[in-house]
C-alpha cells in the first residue's frame, strides 16, 4: 500500500492542476469540501464502493480497460440499484487479445452500451465521490484507472482504497497451510462459500468481492471482538 | 439491459412464490432493485415494534428466526426461513409494525426486495396477492400475528408448511352473508352500543342515519379505548368514538376483495352496503375474524367459531371443516398426539355448544335451569380423547344425589336435556348410537349413587354383555358440568376393586382377547368370513381394540384412574414396568399407525374407515399394518400370562 501511495504522489498530471478537466475538478472539489472520515468512525457508517474493472491484460503500460463494474455498500446491504456499469470498445490494437477468452467481452460486440473513455472515467469519479474503494487485488485496478486519468489530463484516484487480499491475509496470514499465492478471489469465494456465478463480468466480480468483503469483516470484527472502525483497515 | 448480478437475482427468485407469477420484464426490474444483505450469525434483522422499511425479505442462503417475545420477555420461536423463504411482508402491506423479532440462526444472505414497485405489482397481478392472502392465513405464523388464536388454548402446532401451500380457491368465494348486523344512531350511548353488542354477541357495531346508511362503527376496541381512558363518559353518544367514515364493499365482494381492502386500508372491519358505498343502506358487515375463518385451517380460529354458532346446522359446517383440518394434518404427518389433541378439543366445544344450545331450549320450554349438579360424559374413544372421524355417539349423563320424593323430577328434567342433547349432536353429524349409548336412554342417565351400582354390577357379574359395557363406559371424561361427580366415580370403582380384583380384572383380560390376533399362521390378515364386510379387515375390532382393551385392563390394575387416553395409559405402564417398556411403547406406537390409518381410509371414503379391504392398501399402508399387529399379539400374550387366563378358558 505504501509502495502504491508513494506511486501515486510521484504521478506525473498531479502538479498539472491547471490542466485538469472540468469532471476530475469536481471530483477534487467533493474531496476537498469532505471532511476526512476520523479514524474511530465505525465502518459500517460509512459509504464503500467495491470496484472491479475488465482489462484487455495484465501489463499496466500497454492494456487497456474493457469495463468498469462497481456496487454501492452501505453497512451490511449491496444496493443493486446504485450499480456503476461501463464498457469501452475495445482498442483495435488487441482485437484478437487472448483476453477474450476468460472475460468473454468480444470486441466491438453490440451487446454493451459502450461509453468513451474520458465519458465513463468522469462517471466513475462522479459514482465514486468520497466513497472508500475496496476491490480484489485493486491495486492493480487502480493503476488501470490512474493510467486512464493521466492519459486524459487529470490527476489520479485519490480516495482510501482496501484490498480485500489484504484483509484475507490479516485473518488467516500465509504459512505452511496457505500458499503464498492463494488469496485468488475463485480461492477465497470457495474458502467462503460465495458462488463463482458471473465471474469475469465487472460487476459479477464485483459482487463476489462485495460479499467477500462483509463476510472477511464479521470475521475480522469477531477476531478483533469489537465493531470495526476505519483504523482497523 | 439488466446486468448480470440483477440477472442471477432474477433467476433465483422467478421460482419462488410469490415471484413466480410475475413476469420476466416485471421480475428483472424487481431483482434489479433487491438489495443484498449479508447477516452474521446472531445480528437482527428487524425487531418488533420497528416500523417496516420498504423492503421485505427472501432468504437466499442461510437461516432466519422469527421470535415472538411473550408477556414475560422470553423468546418464543415461531418461524424458521431457510432458503427460498420470504418473510417480512405482512406489516409490509398491512401497514402495522413488526410483531416479531428475526434474528439470524447462522450466516445468512438476504434479498431485500423493494415492496414499493410490489404494492403496485399486486394490484395488476391477482395471483400474487392470493398467494400472499392464503399463504398468511395458512401459516400458522400469520395466524398469531392475527392475534386469533391468543384467546384458544390450543398450542399452535409447529407446522409452518402452510407457508408454500398453492393458492387456492377459497378467496375467491363471496363472503358468507352476514348475521343480520347491529346496528345504532350516532346520538345512541356508548353504553347502549356496547350493550346491543354484548347481547349479540358480535364485536361491532355500524353507526346509521334514518335511512340506513352507515355513518361510522364502533367495535370491541374502540370501546376497550374509551373505556381504559375514560376520556369519554359511557353516556357519551357513539358518535364521539366511532370510527368515520366506514370502508364500505358491496354483496357481491370476494373474500379476495376484502382482504385486499382490509390490507390496503389497515382497518378490521368492512361494512357491506347494498351498492358498497357508504350512500346506500348496510346489509352486513365483514370482520377480519370472518375472513380467517374462511381462509384459515386453524383449530383455534375453528374452536372460537364453534363457540360462536347459533344452530346446529352450523355446526355441521364448522365440523366439515375440522375434517378439511384433520386431512392436512394426516397429509403432512403431524404427530398423532397432537391431532388427537385437536381433535379432541374440538370435539368437545361441538359436545359444549351443544349443551348450551339445549340448555337454551329448556328454558325456552319452561323447564328452567337444571334441578341438580350434573356432568355430561363423553365414552369410548370421544371419552379417551381418540376420535378423529365423526363416529356414533357415546355419552352418558351423570347427577347428583337427590332426595328420594324428587328423584323422578330430576331425572325427567336431565333425559329431556339429553335428548335434546344427543339431537344437536346428531344434527352436527354424530349419528345417534346404535347400541343407545347415550345418555337419553334412561338407563344411562344416573345419579351418582345409582352410577356407583351401576358398576358395582358390572364388576360383580362378569357377563359377556356387562364386559362390553364396562369397555364403554369404563372410558368416560366429564366434557360439561361441575367436574366433581367423575371423581366420585373413579374412586368408587377403585374401592369396588379391592372386593372384586381378580376376577373382574381377568373377565376384563378375557375380553380383551376375545378378538383373535390379526394375523393368521401364513402371516396373511384374516378378514370378516361373512356379512356386509365379507373379505375386509374389521382394523376396530381386531387390531385397535385389543390395545385399548389390554390398555385400559392394564392401566386399571395399576390404580391409575385418571389416565383414559390409550396412548398416555401405554406411557403411563412403560413408566410403571420398566422391563416392559419396549413392549408398551411398541404397542403405542402401533396404535398410532392404526388411528392414521383409520382417518385416512375412513376420509379418503367418506366413513368411519373401520373396515379396509386388503387391496386398498398401498404396499407401504399394508407393511405398516402387519408391522402394527406384532406388539397387537405380544399385548395379548402379556394378558394371558399376567391373568393366568390358559386357566379360565
Amino acid at each position: 500500500m505504501e509502495r502504491l501511495k508513494r506511486r501515486l504522489g510521484l504521478h506525473p498530471t498531479d502538479a498539472d492542476s491547471e490542466d485538469w478537466p472540468p469532471w476530475y475538478r469536481a471530483y477534487r472539489d467533493i474531496l476537498a469540501q469532505s471532511e476526512v472520515p476520523a479514524a474511530d468512525r465505525l465502518l459500517n457508517t460509512i459509504t464503500i464502493v467495491v470496484l472491479d474493472a475488465e482489462t484487455t491484460g495484465l501489463d499496466v503500460r500497454t492494456d487497456r480497460i474493457l469495463s468498469l463494474g462497481a456496487l454501492r455498500v452501505y453497512g451490511n446491504s449491496i444496493h443493486l440499484a446504485e450499480k456503476f456499469e461501463a464498457y469501452l470498445p475495445s482498442p483495435s490494437s488487441v482485437e484478437n487479445s487472448h483476453a477474450i477468452p476468460i472475460h468473454g467481452i468480444i470486441p466491438n460486440s453490440r451487446r454493451y452500451t459502450y461509453s468513451d473513455e474520458p465519458s465513463m472515467l468522469a462517471e466513475l469519479l462522479d459514482y465514486l465521490r468520497d466513497s472508500v474503494i475496496v476491490g480484489h487485488h485493486i491495486g492493480f485496478d487502480i493503476e488501470m484507472i490512474n493510467r486512464a486519468l493521466a492519459r486524459h489530463g487529470a490527476g489520479p484516484l485519490k480516495n482510501r482504497v482496501v484490498d480485500t487480499v489484504g484483509l484475507a491475509k490479516r485473518l488467516r496470514p500465509a504459512g505452511y497451510w496457505t500458499p503464498e499465492g492463494d488469496y485468488s478471489l475463485d480461492v477465497l469465494a470457495r474458502r467462503y462459500r460465495i458462488p463463482l456465478s458471473d465471474r469475469h463480468t465487472a460487476l459479477g466480480d464485483s459482487y463476489i468481492t462485495a460479499v467477500l468483503w462483509l463476510k472477511l469483516l464479521t470475521r475480522l470484527a469477531v477476531k478483533l471482538d469489537r465493531d470495526l472502525r476505519i483504523s482497523d483497515l | 439491459m439488466p446486468n448480470q448480478v440483477a440477472f442471477r437475482i432474477y433467476d433465483y427468485l422467478k421460482d419462488i412464490e410469490p415471484f413466480s407469477y410475475l413476469e420476466q420484464t416485471v421480475l428483472l426490474r424487481v431483482a434489479s432493485k433487491v438489495e443484498v444483505r449479508y447477516q452474521p450469525p446472531g445480528t437482527v434483522v428487524f425487531c418488533p415494534g420497528e416500523p417496516p422499511r420498504d423492503r421485505f425479505f427472501v432468504v437466499k442462503e442461510g437461516t432466519i428466526e422469527l421470535f415472538s417475545e411473550e408477556t414475560d420477555g422470553s423468546e418464543l420461536l415461531v418461524e424458521r426461513c431457510g432458503e427460498g423463504e420470504v418473510f417480512g411482508i405482512r406489516p409490509l402491506l398491512a401497514g402495522d409494525n413488526y410483531v416479531f423479532l428475526a434474528r439470524a440462526a447462522e450466516e445468512s444472505l438476504l434479498y431485500a426486495v423493494n415492496s414499493e414497485g410490489f404494492q403496485e405489482l399486486i394490484a395488476d397481478n391477482p395471483r400474487v396477492l392470493q398467494y400472499l392472502l392464503t399463504s398468511m392465513a395458512g401459516s400458522s405464523r400469520y395466524a398469531r400475528e392475527y392475534r386469533a388464536a391468543a384467546a384458544a388454548k390450543i398450542a399452535v402446532a409447529d407446522d409452518n408448511s402452510g407457508a408454500q401451500r398453492t393458492p387456492d380457491l377459497q378467496s375467491m368465494q363471496f363472503v358468507r352473508q352476514t348475521r343480520d348486523p347491529i346496528v345504532c344512531r350516532p346520538d345512541q350511548t356508548i353504553i347502549d352500543a356496547a350493550r346491543y353488542m354484548t347481547e349479540a354477541e358480535v364485536g361491532s357495531i355500524v353507526v346509521v342515519d334514518d335511512a340506513r346508511r352507515p355513518v361510522g362503527i364502533v367495535t370491541d376496541r374502540d370501546l376497550r379505548q374509551s373505556v381504559a381512558t375514560a376520556l369519554v363518559s359511557r353516556q357519551s353518544p357513539v358518535a364521539a368514538i366511532m370510527s368515520s367514515p366506514v370502508r364500505c364493499i358491496g354483496t357481491r365482494a370476494t373474500i379476495a376483495d376484502v382482504q385486499i381492502e382490509m390490507l390496503r386500508s389497515g382497518v378490521h372491519h368492512l361494512v357491506q352496503t347494498e351498492d358498497g358505498t357508504n350512500r346506500s343502506a348496510v346489509v352486513g358487515v365483514v370482520s377480519e375474524h370472518d375472513v380467517l375463518l374462511v381462509q384459515g385451517n386453524n383449530p383455534a380460529v375453528l374452536i372460537q367459531e364453534i363457540g360462536r354458532a347459533q344452530s346446529s346446522r352450523y355446526l355441521r359446517d364448522l365440523r366439515d371443516r375440522a375434517e378439511t383440518i384433520l386431512a392436512g394434518f394426516l397429509e403432512k404427518e403431524v404427530a398423532i398426539s397432537y391431532i388427537t389433541t385437536v381433535m379432541s378439543q374440538i370435539n368437545d366445544a361441538i359436545i359444549r355448544k351443544s349443551m348450551k344450545l339445549a340448555l337454551a331450549r329448556m328454558q325456552a320450554d319452561g323447564h328452567g335451569n337444571p334441578p341438580a349438579l350434573f356432568d355430561w360424559l363423553a365414552l369410548g374413544s370421544q371419552g379417551r380423547g381418540e376420535q378423529l372421524l365423526r363416529t356414533d355417539q357415546d355419552n352418558a349423563l351423570i347427577f347428583e344425589d337427590v332426595p328420594e320424593e324428587k328423584y323422578n323430577q330430576v331425572k325427567a328434567y336431565f333425559l329431556q336435556l339429553s335428548d335434546y342433547v344427543t339431537e344437536y349432536l346428531n344434527d352436527a353429524g354424530y349419528s345417534y348410537c346404535d347400541g343407545d349409548m347415550m345418555a337419553s336412554n334412561p338407563k344411562w342417565c344416573l345419579s351418582v349413587s345409582k352410577w356407583k351400582a351401576q358398576f358395582s354390577r358390572w364388576m360383580h357379574d362378569n357377563t359377556a354383555e356387562n364386559m362390553l359395557h364396562t369397555s364403554i363406559f369404563f372410558d368416560y371424561r366429564g366434557v360439561w358440568g361441575d367436574g366433581s361427580l367423575p371423581d366420585k366415580l373413579t374412586a368408587h370403582i377403585f374401592a369396588e376393586m379391592e372386593d372384586h380384583s381378580t376376577r373382574f380384572q381377568a373377565s376384563l383380560a378375557q375380553a380383551a382377547l376375545q378378538n383373535p390376533s390379526p394375523l393368521t399362521f401364513f402371516r396373511n390378515f384374516v378378514v370378516e368370513r361373512s356379512g356386509e364386510h365379507k373379505d375386509q379387515f374389521d382394523l376396530k375390532a381386531r387390531a385397535m381394540r385389543p390395545l385399548t382393551d389390554a390398555a385400559r385392563v392394564l392401566i386399571l390394575t395399576a390404580r391409575q384412574g385418571n389416565i383414559n387416553n390409550t396412548f398416555l395409559r401405554y406411557e403411563a405402564l412403560a413408566k410403571l414396568e420398566p422391563q416392559n417398556a419396549q413392549l408398551y411403547h411398541d404397542a403405542a406406537e402401533a396404535y398410532e399407525v392404526l388411528i392414521r390409518l383409520r382417518a385416512v381410509l375412513g376420509l379418503a371414503r367418506g366413513d368411519s374407515g373401520r373396515f379396509v379391504a386388503p387391496a386398498e392398501l398401498s404396499r407401504v399402508q399394508r407393511l405398516l399394518l402387519r408391522n402394527s399387529f406384532t406388539p397387537v399379539r405380544e399385548i395379548q400374550q402379556l394378558l394371558e400370562m399376567r391373568f393366568q387366563l390358559n386357566f379360565l378358558r
